[in-house]
């Protein structure tokens, strides 16, 4: 078989998250045999407890970076794999993780006391794989959506002519005919956080709470004023981003 | 045009006429706004509604279209077959029915016509009727207000019986067809005198009369105003998916899951999005909110002027509800009132 056509590695890597999101990509039962058709999956913890291989291709990372062996494990990664996709908020924000980044020591003190067990004593404040190593390619979102992750895949084996925008979700909502929830005086995240998962929260009737990550283009200031003219308040805006965005990056 | 005069209580008739062989889309309560959707039933439709939510531009210009369809491995094509269903757009208010003409220009231009868009145009028939104003509503000020061309019928509600104009064959032999009509006497023409006048002067006073309005969007390029203004974007977009004539579109090729097959699409963009107008290399030719804003105004207010002899924008206000930053032609408007009251 030519180069060309060798079927790439591909390896699961996961940090720490809920592991949802690897759950998640096989969520698409009638395709999921033509997915894993087009690669060749050496190791995933998920399905099969083999080490993982010494080469690959693609490394798929779920998860924040929350210890020194994680990050040392996400760079021999990055090293070794051609491309790297981040799936999840957690691997793409730090996420859920990323909440205990502020008053890191004392949260950490708050749970464990002084004697930290030796299983957390490497422990750092929680990154977003980016802050660590290069990533070629994210899915976003709490969980990913399967399709996402597909079309993902499919851009680093092929390529892709789809640009991934950095607007925010309103358009998207509007798309769906959906209200404002801001006419209802209601917090809504959907004005920072970057558009592409097709508004599906408000589009069942709840608030975005911004898992798809804050907008690289995305205008805090404005939105904390928007918030405050709807009788929401803007603090409430800063405290709700922070679910998935973490202090630094809101601004 | 012709002219004929129904009795309100025969409308359910006429509905029902076109529902026998066209699918029928009309103005229907969708939670606190109105939208139009598909109905089953006259009672479905609100009659006398405030502006919908989103416009009639998605019967037309869906926001996600596939093109054609390929396979990878011998780059065989398989044009996409549009199966549009006959299709009436009942109660389209003037505003939009002149945003419809808007695309039209755009989309039936001789030279590039565009086939998709002609096919649902082909499949569509439109009738319209008259509305009151809401408080967001400036069509008046933009000639959008009336519509002269475009419908199939227009109803105008003369309280209880309507006065249709007739603008197609298609829809007067269903309309005749269906419906009790009558000529047009004095009373009723004296009536749709009244109406139209008390429709123009229901308007809001709050936004202003401007003339020349394109030359003054040249004239005040590079006023400070576009950086205030630009600087409230949140980049959302929401301005232009609500807004019935916003129509520039990106083309995406996505493979189906198998990677073996795929489709070419056509999803709606928008300018106010950061990437608009970036290209190969990396360049983006509007960075900043203030381009991007600017840029779509002059669009609406000034740049299809040039090229079509009307404006972009029909005043429906959409856009103003819409943009939770107060970013609208609205706010251009008082820019340029405000302006003359400070260099007076």
């Amino acid at each position: 078989m030519s180069e060309a056509n060798r079927i790439p590695k591909v390896v699961f890597a996961g940090f720490a998250s809920c592991f949802g999101c690897q759950i998640n990509i096989t969520n698409k039962e009638e395709h999921l045999m033509d997915v894993l058709g087009q690669i060749d999956l050496q190791y995933w913890q998920l399905t099969s407890s083999d080490p993982m291989p010494e080469e690959f291709d693609v490394a798929v990372i779920e998860g924040a970076l929350t210890t020194e062996e994680a990050v040392r494990r996400a760079r021999d990664l990055r090293e070794r794999a051609n491309a790297v996709i981040t799936i999840g908020a957690c691997a793409a924000t730090s996420g859920i993780p990323g909440m205990a980044t502020e008053d890191y020591d004392g949260r950490r003190g708050s749970v464990y006391g002084k004697a930290l067990p030796d299983v957390v004593a490497g422990g750092v404040v929680p990154q977003a794989v980016h802050d660590v190593i290069d990533v070629d390619f994210e899915v976003p979102c709490c969980p990913v959506d399967p399709y996402a992750f597909v079309e993902v895949l499919q851009h680093a084996l092929y390529g892709s002519n789809i640009y991934r925008k950095s607007s925010t979700l309103c358009g998207e909502c509007k798309n769906n005919e959906r209200g404002c929830f801001y006419g209802r005086s209601t917090l809504c995240l959907g004005l920072v956080t970057r558009s592409g998962c097709g508004a599906k929260c408000p589009n069942l009737g709840r608030p975005c709470n911004g898992c798809a990550g804050l907008s690289p283009d995305a205008n805090v200031d404005q939105a904390r004023a928007v918030a405050e003219r709807a009788g929401v308040g803007a603090d409430a805006l800063t405290q709700a981003l922070r679910m998935f965005n973490q202090p630094e990056r809101i601004g | 045009m012709l002219y004929r005069v129904m009795d309100a209580s025969e409308l359910p008739k006429l509905i029902d006429a076109f529902m026998e062989s066209y699918e029928v889309i009309a103005p229907v309560q969708s939670g606190r706004s109105v939208a139009f959707e598909p109905i089953t039933s006259f009672d479905q439709i609100v009659l006398d509604y405030p502006t919908t939510l989103t416009s009639l531009k998605k019967y037309l210009l869906p926001p996600r279209e596939t093109l054609f369809e390929f396979s990878v491995d011998d780059a065989d094509i398989t044009d996409y077959a549009l199966e549009i269903p006959p299709r009436v757009l009942f109660g389209a208010h003037a505003c939009d029915i002149n945003a419809l003409n808007n695309l039209d220009l755009v989309f039936e231009d001789a030279r590039y016509p565009d086939p998709y868009y002609e096919a649902h145009r082909a499949a569509t028939v439109i009738i319209g009727i008259n509305c009151m104003p809401t408080e967001t509503c400036f069509c008046h000020l933009l000639d959008a207000d009336e519509v002269r061309s475009g419908y199939d019928l227009f109803l105008q509600d003369l309280g209880d019986r309507y006065l249709i104009s007739i603008g197609s064959v298609e829809a007067a032999n269903i309309l005749e067809a269906a419906c009790d009509l009558r000529e047009a006497t004095d009373e009723d023409r004296r009536q749709f005198r009244r109406l139209t006048r008390e429709r123009q002067e229901a308007f809001s006073p709050d936004i202003p009369d401007i003339q020349e309005i394109p030359m003054l969007m040249d004239a005040f390029h590079k006023d400070a105003f576009w950086e205030e203004l630009g600087g409230r974007c949140l980049s959302c977009t929401a301005c232009s998916a609500v807004c019935p004539t916003c129509y520039c579109f990106d083309i995406q090729d996505s493979l189906d899951p198998d990677g073996a097959t795929g489709k070419r699409e056509r999803v709606l963009d928008a300018c106010t999005s950061p990437q608009f107008a970036q290209v190969a290399g990396g360049h983006n030719f509007r960075e900043g909110g203030r381009e991007r804003v600017r840029h779509r105004m002059y669009h609406k207010l000034n740049g299809f002027n040039s090229k079509y002899g009307r404006y972009l924008c029909v005043g429906c206000g959409r856009c103003v509800r819409a943009c939770k930053a107060d970013i609208s032609p609205i706010e251009v408007l008082r820019f340029f009132d405000q302006k003359e009251a400070r260099d007076a």
